[in-house]
């Protein structure tokens, strides 16, 4: 990884009483497409805030491109944000509120003229739309404007304020693509909040999950999604499966005793387990799409044996429910012309040792 | 919104009548009178139906009354520019950096906004005089006797009424700029803008409706006074007001009064609709 170009180091913010961000920190790379994610109130604006300069720390420090921001302004780095509710200026044209980061920054007239065309191209919008005041635009036009205006200045790093939360999810698919075509082009840093994590695995590079004014973990959407450090981050996006088991230390890896789950050899290796994973009752994770319904021929390393409760056919795919000793396990198989079992069928299902994933309960 | 009625649905006469039998009772007719009146003339203090326009061209022809119009409209104009300029940093901090203390700050301007108008005025008189609380202040730190004259000129007359009628443009002016999506400020802080900048790009322009509205009501309002120009003024320079008022009342020349009174409205009415125009065109660009 090059050098950060944000870093931010125990991050504290109260307002009042409350304590909003405890201890956070983080680093963003040049370039990187870093999501903030987490439930309302988790403190992931408070952060984006702070990284903006709208609002200053309670203690920390915070360094951008190697300058520390303590007392620098919102004006004053070399940051840009794509606001919530976009913050459109309503009394300026199109052209204008594109220019503006470039016309208060006294940039010559054909300077900022070539820019604007420029972002305008970049961002798929009509030059008809130039003259037009912003509410006569429609609310993914808006969104592209809001984006122009912020990347015109070609800043090193771009925050992103759920600015796509208020669109319907057709629009909402087609943005995120172009958000992610812009990024891979412009090369800045782009930090972007969302609750919404299946946009932020679409999205990011990396994920930074926050609860309660606290980062839970920060990590790739794969590891995200398959080496959850909490039980939290693991029910954050999609279905999954999360068994009770004793979790005991046995030399670089982990034995588990898990009544659910049948197996020859129950171990699993290091780089199965959360980093905080201690001896003790904890979980094992399997999602639902490495779980398969075994025919009376196949063997697996892990089984698991129930009856199937209820299934959906969901285009693609199929997902089953099927009760184990009064746990519901949820699988989702590629849809096949004949399903393989039915509500009612007692099914026997299986998944490789190497799918489970070990942690805290 | 709701779906526009039609005048032919029956409920929607019935229930603005009301307000049309108040408008026509007592808008309305009253003017119709004061014209009707401004054409007849007076003989020995009484009321003669002439029908002519002898009054009206007195009113144009001698200098006196266009002088005294003019007094006012000068006298309106610099005070609603006084006024503006007064409420805009008033207003811009009682919705910013006074945030926290604006309901004290309000209820104080509320105080001084609802105290008789008699008495403020007195108290300014009293502040003011020759030998008051000013002046002796002033004594007091060396500067000498009556060192600040201005009781009775057109001064003194101004400072009532840019006090008095000051309220109506902060409240305006407060209300507007409350309204302002804090986040399009920011948005202008984000792209690098200036607080000054800011202020000027985006805050003042998202203002405008609020600043022709305190406009208006400072400019029409400041028209009509006449406790200003007559307790603080001295008499000396009257205004519109008080000339309507000494032809009603001292003169007992009705039809000269109706005149001026139409005159004052009809320049009221013009500033109205010059102001209402350039309110509209704020309020079409800044519709979002």
């Amino acid at each position: 990884m090059s050098d950060p170009i944000i870093e931010a180091r125990g991050i504290q913010k109260y307002y009042g009483d409350y304590h909003a961000l405890k201890q956070v920190s983080l680093s963003v790379a040049a370039g990187e497409f870093l999501a903030l994610v987490g439930p309302s109130g988790c403190g992931k604006t408070s952060l984006l805030k702070i990284l903006a300069g709208f609002e200053a720390p309670s203690g920390g420090t915070l360094t951008i491109q190697g300058q520390d921001m303590a007392g620098v302004p919102a004006a004053g780095r070399p940051t840009r944000m794509v606001f919530q509710k976009l913050a459109l200026f309503p009394h300026k044209t199109v052209a204008e509120n594109i220019a503006f980061p470039l016309t208060v920054a006294r940039r010559p007239a054909d300077a900022i003229r070539a820019a604007v065309t420029e972002m305008l191209e970049m961002m798929h919008l009509k030059e008809a739309y130039l003259h037009r005041y912003p509410h006569e635009l429609s609310g993914g036009e808006q969104q592209r404007v809001a984006l122009a205006r912020a990347m015109v200045s070609k800043p090193p790093v771009l925050l992103l304020d759920e600015p796509m939360s208020a669109l319907d999810a057709r629009l909402k698919k087609s943005l995120q693509a172009e958000l992610k075509h812009l990024h891979r082009n412009v090369g800045t840093s782009f930090v972007h909040v969302t609750h919404d994590l299946e946009e932020a695995m679409m999205l990011a590079d990396r994920i930074c999950v926050m609860r309660a004014g606290e980062v839970v973990q920060i990590g790739s959407p794969h590891d995200i999604y398959y080496r959850p450090a909490e039980a939290f981050v693991a029910g954050f996006i999609g279905d999954t499966n999360l068994l009770p088991a004793q979790l005991t230390r046995e030399g670089e890896g982990w034995r588990f005793d898990c009544p659910l789950l049948k197996t020859e050899r129950p171990f699993i290796g290091p780089d199965q387990a959360a980093a905080n994973l201690s001896d003790g009752p904890g979980l094992l994770m399997i999602r639902p799409e490495l779980l398969r319904i075994l025919s009376p021929a196949d063997a697996a390393e892990c089984v698991i044996e129930g009856v199937v409760s209820e299934h959906f056919v969901r285009g693609g795919s199929v997902q089953y429910r099927v009760q184990a000793k009064g746990a519901v396990i949820v699988l989702d198989l590629p849809g096949t012309m004949v399903l393989p079992a039915r509500n009612g069928d007692p099914v026997r299902l299986g998944c490789a040792r190497s799918d489970l994933f070990a942690m805290r309960g | 919104m709701a779906e526009p009625r039609s005048w032919r649905d029956g409920a929607v006469r019935l229930t603005t009548l009301p307000l049309i039998a108040i408008f026509g009772a007592f808008f309305l007719v009253p003017l119709v009178m004061t014209a009707v009146l401004s054409f007849q003339g007076t003989q020995y203090y009484r009321l003669v139906w002439t029908w002519d326009l002898k009054i009206w061209r007195d009113v144009f022809s001698q200098w006196h009354y266009w002088s005294i119009m003019l007094r006012t409209l000068s006298m309106a104009c610099i005070c609603t520019a006084l006024c503006i300029l007064i409420a805009l940093p008033v207003a811009y901090a009682l919705v910013t950096r006074l945030k926290d203390w604006a309901d004290h700050v309000t209820l104080l301007i509320v105080f001084a906004f609802l105290t008789d108008a008699v008495l403020k005025t007195f108290g300014w008189v009293l502040f003011l005089d020759r030998s008051g609380v000013l002046n002796g202040m002033l004594e007091g730190l060396g500067f000498g006797k009556a060192a600040l004259d201005v009781l009775f000129s057109p001064f003194a007359t101004m400072i009532g009424m840019v006090y008095s009628l000051l309220p109506y443009a902060i409240f305006t002016i407060a209300l507007s700029m409350a309204r302002i999506d804090r986040d399009l400020v920011l948005a202008a802080y984000d792209s690098g803008a200036s607080r000054w900048r800011t202020l000027r790009e985006v805050t003042l322009p998202l203002a405008r409706p609020g600043i022709v509205a305190g406009a208006v009501l400072v400019f029409v309002l400041s028209l009509g006074v006449f406790l200003e120009p007559r307790v603080m003024g001295g008499g000396t320079s009257p205004m519109a007001a008080e000339l309507i008022r000494q032809s009603f009342e001292t003169r007992v020349n009705w039809p000269l009064g109706a005149a001026l009174t139409l005159v004052v409205i009809v320049i009221g009415a013009l500033s109205l609709a010059l102001f209402g125009g350039l309110a509209l065109g704020a309020g079409r660009r800044a519709r979002a």
